[in-house]
């Protein structure tokens, strides 16, 4: 049970990761994390660190790659950006989830059986 | 859709940049936490807050490393470098521990190695040939039983017969036995005698169909092979192109004279091409079958069935099996026999993967091997035997270590994994020294080899065989290394890992309690590899005690002065007769030749062991045909009767043998004990198959050492012969033997010039005699060897083991020393029971030793045997007692140092002791 839960915030939080780098451009883990936060209006609080294991994930599979650059404040930090191949695949994604999002809604849109 | 791909890539190079991805992460999150804070002092935060924020909002950091290093590599695989990591660290820590079991493996897997890259040359690496893997040679099946080189025989006829009605074979090849034949290569000034050229008639599909191709010209067309003495061509070897022909790269196109007739060279083969074996030779030119007359003339190969002179070769079509060619080669083999029926008929036909040797899976072999992979292997337990009690002493002072991670944790699975990575890596690095050993020791046990090889056989040509590493000796030291590595790792793992937490932890286990039950599986070890190294080191001290009488064995006969004398007559069966006639007539005459004779067998070259039958006992005998003047050229006393008249020898075709026969002493001892064997009759089994010879016997002749050196001739019966059969030729000098053979040569050259190249000379002790001795001394150094490596091995085992319960008795020492123990009694009490173990291991040792001798002296019931200890005594009391005290001191010596070590003990020192 625990495990299928976090499949879908897995995949959630890879989704919301490819979008944020693909409406954004390169950013680092913090900023990231920062934007998903604002992006939700702090709806979704996370543990930041978390984000790092998704980030792995991402760039294991060719969707992302990162090089190391200089922050605003002019610290070192690792730097994330997204690929073609992810760009695909986000595309992909989006889709399905705007298909399965849909689905889910009008499921629960249903009025009761009277 | 192959990010699965990506994945496994990054993950196996996170892999191997462990350390450096640790550090980049490591340095990613603190930049992360460093942003946090950055920001919320902004927002007005003082430096320790926005830090413990930073801190929270993140989450934890140990957590989120470990799950990174995770993910990112393959575990399985990051747990064995860690493990392998960890072992390389102990190793590291006790480099002494380290160097000794590295060496001890590399002896032991050395050792195997070794025996293993010889075995591989002689029995498993395949011809150099294309696809060597479907290539077969034929052997036949005798309904007489007959063994040897002969089933490996073929006639062309055969051939013909077989090439065009088998449905197995994509191709027959045949190849010819080797024969010499008299050349006179092309020089500046005109032709230059070469002498005898040893060549091989093939069959033209021989290179194309083998896939050997030339490195100068080409091979055979298949038009040189159709009609007979019309294409006179050769290609040469490599090695005869290199060294008689000093790499001619005009040699193409050029003639050398073969016999009578011209050959034009037409080809060179490459370097890589070292002939199809068995025997392993590179004949020194190829020529087309069709040229047999001219090549071996005199003799008609091409139209006689019986003319048996090639092995055949097949490649198996695909698909087809080895039974199923052995049935249809057997099925067409009785067809031809049926039409031409040989006096020996075939049972079966057989074929086998081709490699140099032939007869190599007899079982007679196989057992040979078996033996001496016995041996080497028994080398190789001892020194794990040696390990394993390394280990477990080592384990023993690490069970405080383990103590802590079982109970940190470790599951015992875990913990015997990291011990048997432990212990593999150990061995796979001894097996690399070992490998590079055995490259180096296979070379010269091939020089030991090829010596055992020609005093066998008694060839004096070269072998050729490659004892360069394969992939199945790389194969064989990897698998030995790995089962070396986990047999001696096993058992100190179990036993360390199932050590009890609380005891240990609590430091008890050591002095007095568990010490007993640990101690008898390492006297069991001690004790083994101690009865191995006795077993080995009596069996070379016998070898050793025979190789010493076999620089003083006397023949019985002169060797010095007596010659055997060689000369190659060609093939043609008329004119060699003729001509060996006028040799012998020739010799006779010679003032430096004061005897002359005959012989079918010289002394020490072969022997014939018919079943001989007198009245009602039956037995084996060696014997031999010889000329009358045997007796008076080798100096044996004729004791009672007679030798042979000259008629007697005389044996003209068709008529009646004259069936007379001298006997040795041991002969007549044997069959007539206590009687006069004079006008006694014997019979004998001429052909081992009933042909039954009744001979009356009209002299006794000295006992000597003629069959071999080793022991006198059990029994020998000489029968007659004369100079009608060809036999070998002993000549024996007046005067001072150096001077004896330029007369001969000379003498010889004038009788026909092409003797001359055919010809060699040397005295019986030059020649056979030291073959003999050189036997004897290949057997008893590798014997020495080993013996040598299995007593330093085990003595390196007794000291270990020593020194180890002498350091775990401290404490008990000590106690006992305040209780007012002598120095003395300590030493006695520790050697004592230190060397326990040891006498045991001697006791067993002596008693496996016994029962090799046993089987070392069941052979010499045989005649022909060799006796390799000369006589010695199989239980030799010298040999036996004298080695046991020898080891003795040994393991004596091996423990007094660390038991003297023990009477040095100070008690307070010791009480205190951890």
């Amino acid at each position: 049970m625990a495990n299928a839960k976090s499949d879908v915030l897995q995949g959630t939080l890879d989704l919301m990761v490819l979008k944020t780098l693909d409406a954004m451009g390169g950013m680092h883990g913090y900023g990231i994390a920062r934007r998903i936060e604002q992006v939700s209006e702090d709806v979704l609080r996370l543990n930041q660190g978390t984000i790092y294991a998704a980030l792995l994930r991402l760039v294991q599979k060719g969707w992302i790659k990162s090089a190391w650059g200089v922050s605003e404040s002019n610290r070192k930090a690792k730097f994330y950006s997204i690929t073609r191949s992810g760009r695909k695949q986000l595309d992909t994604e989006a889709k399905n989830w705007a298909r399965i999002s849909s689905v889910i809604g009008r499921l629960l849109e249903l009025s009761p059986r009277s | 859709m192959f990010h699965w791909l990506n994945v496994a890539a990054s993950r196996i190079h996170a892999l191997f940049s462990r350390r450096r991805l640790d550090d980049d992460f490591d340095r990613e999150v603190e930049a992360h936490l460093a942003l946090i804070a950055e920001e919320n002092m902004r927002r007005g935060l003082t430096p320790d807050e926005a830090y413990s924020d930073a801190r929270r909002h993140f989450g934890s950091v140990t957590q989120v490393k470990e799950s990174h290093r995770e993910n990112r590599g393959v575990p399985q695989v990051d747990t064995v470098l860690r493990d392998l990591q960890y072992a390389a660290r102990m190793l590291r820590k006790s480099p002494g521990f380290t160097l000794v079991a590295i060496l001890t493996l590399a002896l032991g897997i050395g050792v195997n190695t070794t025996l293993f890259t010889a075995f591989d040359a002689v029995a498993l690496k395949p011809l150099p040939v294309k696809n060597p893997g479907n290539v077969v040679r034929m052997e036949r099946w005798f309904a007489s039983g007959s063994q040897g080189n002969g089933q490996y025989l073929f006639s062309y006829r055969e051939y013909l017969d077989y090439r065009d009605h088998n449905r197995v074979f994509s191709s027959l090849i045949a190849a010819s036995w080797l024969f010499t034949a008299l050349a006179e290569l092309p020089g500046e000034n005109g032709a230059i005698p070469a002498g005898k050229l040893t060549g091989q008639l093939v069959s033209e599909n021989y290179f194309s169909d083998l896939g050997i191709n030339p490195i100068l010209g080409r091979t055979f067309l298949p038009e040189e092979n159709r009609t007979p003495g019309t294409h006179p061509v050769v290609v040469l070897s490599y090695p005869f192109w290199r060294v008689q022909c000093n790499r001619d790269p005009q040699i193409l196109g050029k003639a050398i004279r073969l016999n009578d007739t011209t050959f034009t060279v037409v080809g060179v083969t490459d370097e890589q091409f070292i002939g199809t074996g068995n025997p392993p030779r590179i004949p020194d030119f190829w020529a087309p079958l069709m040229m047999q007359a001219q090549t071996v003339p005199g003799q008609d190969w091409l139209n006689d069935p019986g003319a048996r002179w090639f092995q055949f070769f097949g490649r198996l079509n695909p698909g087809t099996g080895i039974k199923q060619a052995q049935a249809e080669m057997t099925v067409l083999t009785h067809q031809f026999e049926q039409a031409h029926v040989p006096a020996d008929k075939t049972l079966a036909v057989t074929v086998e993967r081709a490699t140099f040797f032939g007869e190599t899976n007899t079982l007679q072999f196989r057992l040979f091997i078996a033996l001496l992979m016995l041996v080497v292997g028994m080398v190789l337990l001892i020194a794990c035997a040696n390990l394993a009690n390394m280990l477990l002493a080592r384990a023993a002072n690490r069970h405080k270590e383990i103590a802590v991670r079982l109970a940190l944790g470790a599951s015992r699975s875990r913990l015997i994994r990291q011990l048997l990575t432990e212990s593999v890596l150990l061995s796979l690095l001894g097996g690399t020294v070992g490998l590079l050993f055995s490259i180096w020791a296979s070379r010269l046990l091939w020089v030991g080899i090829q010596q055992a090889l020609q005093a066998l056989m008694w060839m004096n040509v070269e072998l050729v065989v490659r004892m360069t590493p394969d992939i199945r000796v790389f194969a064989y030291a990897l698998a030995v290394s790995l089962i070396t590595g986990i047999l001696f790792g096993l058992a100190p793992a179990l036993q360390s890992s199932k050590r009890d937490v609380s005891a240990a932890l609590k430091e008890e286990g050591s002095a007095l309690g568990q010490h007993i039950r640990k101690s008898r599986l390492r006297s069991f070890l001690l004790a083994g590899q101690v009865g191995v190294s006795m077993l080995l080191l009596v069996t070379a001290g016998l070898l050793v005690r025979g190789l010493i009488r076999s620089e003083t064995a006397d023949t019985g006969f002169e060797t010095k002065k007596v010659f055997l004398v060689n000369v190659d007559l060609g093939s043609e069966r008329a004119k060699a007769g003729a001509l060996y006639k006028r040799v012998v007539e020739r010799l006779e005459t010679l003032p430096e030749v004061r005897c002359l004779t005959l012989a079918e067998r010289p002394p020490m070259s072969g022997t014939w062991t018919p079943p001989v039958r007198v009245d009602s006992i039956e037995g084996r005998t060696l014997a031999n045909h010889v000329s009358g003047s045997y007796f008076d050229t080798l100096g044996i006393a004729i004791v009672r009767g007679r030798t042979f008249t000259r008629l007697e020898g005389t044996r003209p075709e068709g008529e009646k043998q004259a069936n007379v026969a001298v006997v040795s002493e041991a002969a007549a001892q044997k069959f007539w004990p206590s009687q006069d064997p004079i006008g006694k009759r014997a019979k004998l089994d001429m052909d081992f198959r009933g042909k039954w010879v009744e001979f009356e016997v009209i002299g006794v002749a000295k006992t000597v050492r003629s069959a071999n050196l080793s022991r006198l001739d059990p029994s020998y019966f000489y029968l007659p012969t004369g100079s009608a059969q060809l036999n070998a030729i002993l000549i024996r000098t007046d005067g001072d033997p150096k001077n004896a053979v330029t007369p001969v040569r000379t003498a010889l050259a004038a009788l026909d010039k092409d003797i001359l190249p055919g010809l060699n000379m040397f005295s019986l002790e030059d020649g056979l005699v030291r073959k003999e001795r050189l036997l004897a001394k290949t057997y008893a150094m590798f014997a020495v060897m080993l013996a040598v490596l299995a007593l330093a091995l085990a003595g390196v085992g007794i000291y270990g083991v020593m020194s180890y319960s002498v350091s775990q008795r401290t404490r008990e020492i000590g106690i006992r020393m305040t209780l007012g123990a002598t120095q003395a009694e300590v030493l006695k009490s520790v050697i004592v029971q230190g060397l326990l173990p040891v006498f045991n291991g001697v006791l067993l040792g002596l008693v496996g030793a016994a029962a090799v001798s046993t089987i070392l002296k069941a052979t010499l019931v045989f005649p022909g045997t060799s006796d390799m200890l000369f006589g010695v005594s199989v239980f030799d009391p010298l040999t036996f007692v004298g080695l046991s005290c020898f080891l003795g001191t040994v393991a004596l010596i091996a423990s007094a140092i660390p038991a003297r070590r023990a009477t040095r003990v100070d008690p307070t020192v010791a009480l205190r002791w951890e």
